[in-house]
């Protein structure tokens, strides 16, 4: 379902992506690992179609269609989820308020009508025991004055009510403790099905003990350094990325 | 009725002298008149290099041929609907529309009336209260405004006595280049209370030059909404003067989203122990609209505060001025004053002008004030829009959150929704429901 083909991009000129290859299949979890500064949340903004991204060759493929060629809005229309490293503060639009209009642009973009009411309310509150969300989160502003496990937590309750078909994590685990590590991991299981593929960014394997991936890939300066199996992820924790560090960057491109 | 331009035929003098021999009216009013004017004429026309005009262009004012007010008939329709019960009165080119307007069951000896239909009766009363208040002396358009002012509206609350429903005051301009001079004055004595809600609108070209005096007794209460929707090709030179008594409060709301030029002048004098005031203000420009405010508020006995919290919204080529002065007199101790001025631009060619000062002579005092003007936050648009937020609608999203913390100060539900309304009309917003 997402084909990425010799992707290389720069950020302010420098090159961080370096040609990378992955395919992702529906069902299927992926998990890129690698050390800071190796293109994982790069990688992760290219997807979703951040401004400053720049994409210099290759290409993206999101059920066949050219995913580069959209701007973020339609890309999460087409069913794509970018959970952010950094959820931002919105002061002023409140969580349901903004819940709402997402679910609603979606639906427009696919020439439904907006969303029930009462319909919308179930699903809101269904979906936020799964990640043992408070009602009070819903009135509040998006994220602001959020802890940081709050705001993971958001991240995963919006993907759990918008239920797209393929989703980014990109280190969702970062800053989190134990038990709200749990409570994220177990939101996200509860969403994997055939149908719908992950992306998980992290930069430590203990997340990968409680969504447990299909593959795992080793992102080191902007390539794809090695892939294998959920085993490869603990092979990581025990020896460090220090391996791959030693492998040089890949020659500048000419554009 | 021939056309005499009140304002910029040359020379003033004889525009004044043809005005002044049609009226008929108290002597009182006629003497204040030739005092405004001989004070007009030594302050002068304002130019820019006068501080205070500075960032105020008024090129294209001093270049209109304007004329006399002239009455016109107004639908009902067209006016602003408030709520039900509420006391109204219309003005139409500054003149008082009986036919429109509708005041009934005030308390006892309360007067809420247009000066045209209550003169005669009560010159006595209104003599010495009549353009009494200190503030906006060398202010030129509220010279002109005592000079050539022709009807308004006069509010009266005896003590303790409180009107529950907002009284309504709708003045409307049918442009054709006139110049109109509205005018109100409130007086609420000891612990009255009163909303009122002061609305400017109208279509076409014209000068409005309102001014505004309201007066408050001993632990008075006034919550006064000033919303400006003039058409985009007005002129609008506002003044407003406050006095406070002690423990008095008032809650000033200033709404500006017309006009091509709207500027208002506000003094407010803290003249008692523990007075307040809140100057709430919320400006939305665009294309080459100019929304210009000029506050002072003078804290002349200890324990006041005061709090102005300014907000503009800027595209297109709209500027926005925040000129605020917090004066503290060396016997205001314990004085609490502070002042905000947030502008939000949405065109790279939008321009805010910030000017906060403080002048303070109390050395026991808490004053703070803080400026800050940008851009949208790109990250939050970027979030918004990786939801499948569509860009426009993200952004308009991100100034309704900016804007409304203006209107969830005003505590009046009808006006607040209207605004909100207008909010989302302009920012092309559907539905804010549930925000």
């Amino acid at each position: 379902m997402l084909e990425i083909r010799n992707l290389y991009a720069t950020v302010e000129g420098r090159e961080i992506l370096n040609g990378i290859n992955l395919i992702i299949r529906p069902g299927e979890t992926h998990a890129i690992m690698g050390p800071n500064g190796s293109g994982k949340s790069t990688l992760a903004n290219v997807i979703a179609g951040r401004d400053g991204y720049v994409v210099t060759d290759g290409e993206i493929r999101f059920d066949g269609k050219n995913l580069l060629e959209m701007d973020p809005e339609t890309r999460a229309c087409e069913g794509l989820f970018l959970a952010f490293q950094y959820p931002v503060e919105i002061p002023g639009v409140a969580n349901l308020y903004f819940l709402k209009a997402a679910v609603n642009a979606v639906r427009k973009y696919r020439g439904e009508s907006s969303v029930d009411a009462m319909d919308f309310w179930d699903l809101v509150h269904e979906r936020m025991e799964l990640v043992k969300m408070d009602e009070s989160m819903l009135k509040r502003s998006v994220n602001e004055g959020f802890s940081g496990g709050e705001k993971k937590r958001n991240e995963v309750f919006q993907m759990a009510v918008l239920q797209p078909r393929f989703a980014v994590l990109d280190e969702t685990d970062s800053g989190l403790d134990i038990d709200a590590l749990k409570v994220v991991a177990d939101g996200v299981n509860a969403l994997r099905s055939p149908e719908r593929g992950f992306l998980v960014i992290t930069h430590y394997q203990r997340l990968l003990d409680y969504i447990v991936p299909d593959y795992v890939h080793v992102l080191v300066n902007g390539r794809i350094a090695r892939s294998g199996g959920k085993e490869l992820a603990v092979e990581l924790e025990q020896q460090g990325y220090a391996l791959y560090n030693e492998e040089p960057g890949r020659a500048r491109r000419a554009t | 009725m021939t056309a005499i331009a009140p304002l910029l035929s040359d020379p003033y003098r004889q525009t004044f002298d043809a005005f002044m021999a049609q009226r008929c009216e108290p002597g009182f009013i006629s003497r204040l008149r030739h005092a405004a004017f001989a004070r007009f004429e030594m302050i002068g026309w304002p130019t820019r290099r006068q501080e205070a005009w500075r960032f105020t262009d008024l090129d294209a004012v001093q270049a209109l041929n304007l004329s006399c007010p002239s009455d016109a008939l107004l639908d009902a329709a067209a006016l602003p609907a408030l709520e039900t019960p509420t006391h109204r009165l219309v003005f139409v080119n500054g003149r008082l529309v009986p036919g429109l307007s509708s005041v009934r069951g005030l308390p006892e000896r309360a007067m809420v009336a247009g000066f045209s239909q209550i003169l005669p009766d009560h010159s006595a009363f209104i003599e010495p209260v009549f353009d009494s208040l200190p503030g906006l002396q060398s202010h030129p358009f509220a010279a002109l405004n005592t000079a050539f002012w022709e009807d308004g509206a006069f509010i009266y609350l005896p003590r303790t006595a409180v009107i529950e429903q907002p009284i309504h005051l709708v003045f409307y301009a049918t442009g054709g280049d006139m110049a109109i001079y509205p005018r109100l004055l409130l007086l609420l004595e000891e612990r009255a209370q009163a909303t009122v809600v002061v609305e400017y609108r109208g279509q076409g070209r014209a000068l409005n030059a309102p001014l505004a005096e309201l007066q408050l007794g001993e632990g008075a209460t006034l919550h006064y909404h000033q919303v400006q929707e003039e058409s985009p090709q007005a002129f609008h030179l506002g003044g407003i003067r406050v006095q406070q008594f002690r423990a008095s409060q008032t809650q000033l709301h200033l709404f500006s989203s017309g006009g091509q030029l709207a500027r208002t002048d506000l003094e407010v004098l803290l003249d008692g122990e523990q007075a307040g005031c809140l100057v709430n203000g919320l400006t939305l420009g665009q294309e080459n609209q100019t929304g210009d405010y000029h506050l002072r508020i003078d804290h002349a006995q200890p324990h006041g505060t005061s709090e102005q919290v300014f907000k503009s919204v800027l595209d297109g080529e709209s500027r926005s001025v925040f000129d605020g002065m917090i004066h503290v007199r060396k016997h205001a101790q314990k004085t609490d004053a502070r002042q905000t001025s947030r502008n939000l631009l949405l065109s790279r060619h939008a321009q805010a002008h910030a000017n906060p000062r403080l002048e303070i002579l109390a050395d026991d005092v808490k004053c703070g004030h803080g400026s800050s003007t940008g851009f949208l936050d790109p990250d939050a648009e970027f979030y918004l829009r990786a939801r499948g937020i569509p860009r426009d609608q993200a952004r308009a999203l991100l100034v309704h959150a900016f804007a409304k913390d203006s209107l969830t100060r005003i505590a009046l539900t009808p006006l607040r929704e209207r605004l909100d309304q207008v909010l989302a009309t302009r920012l092309a917003l559907d539905s804010l429901e549930g925000n």
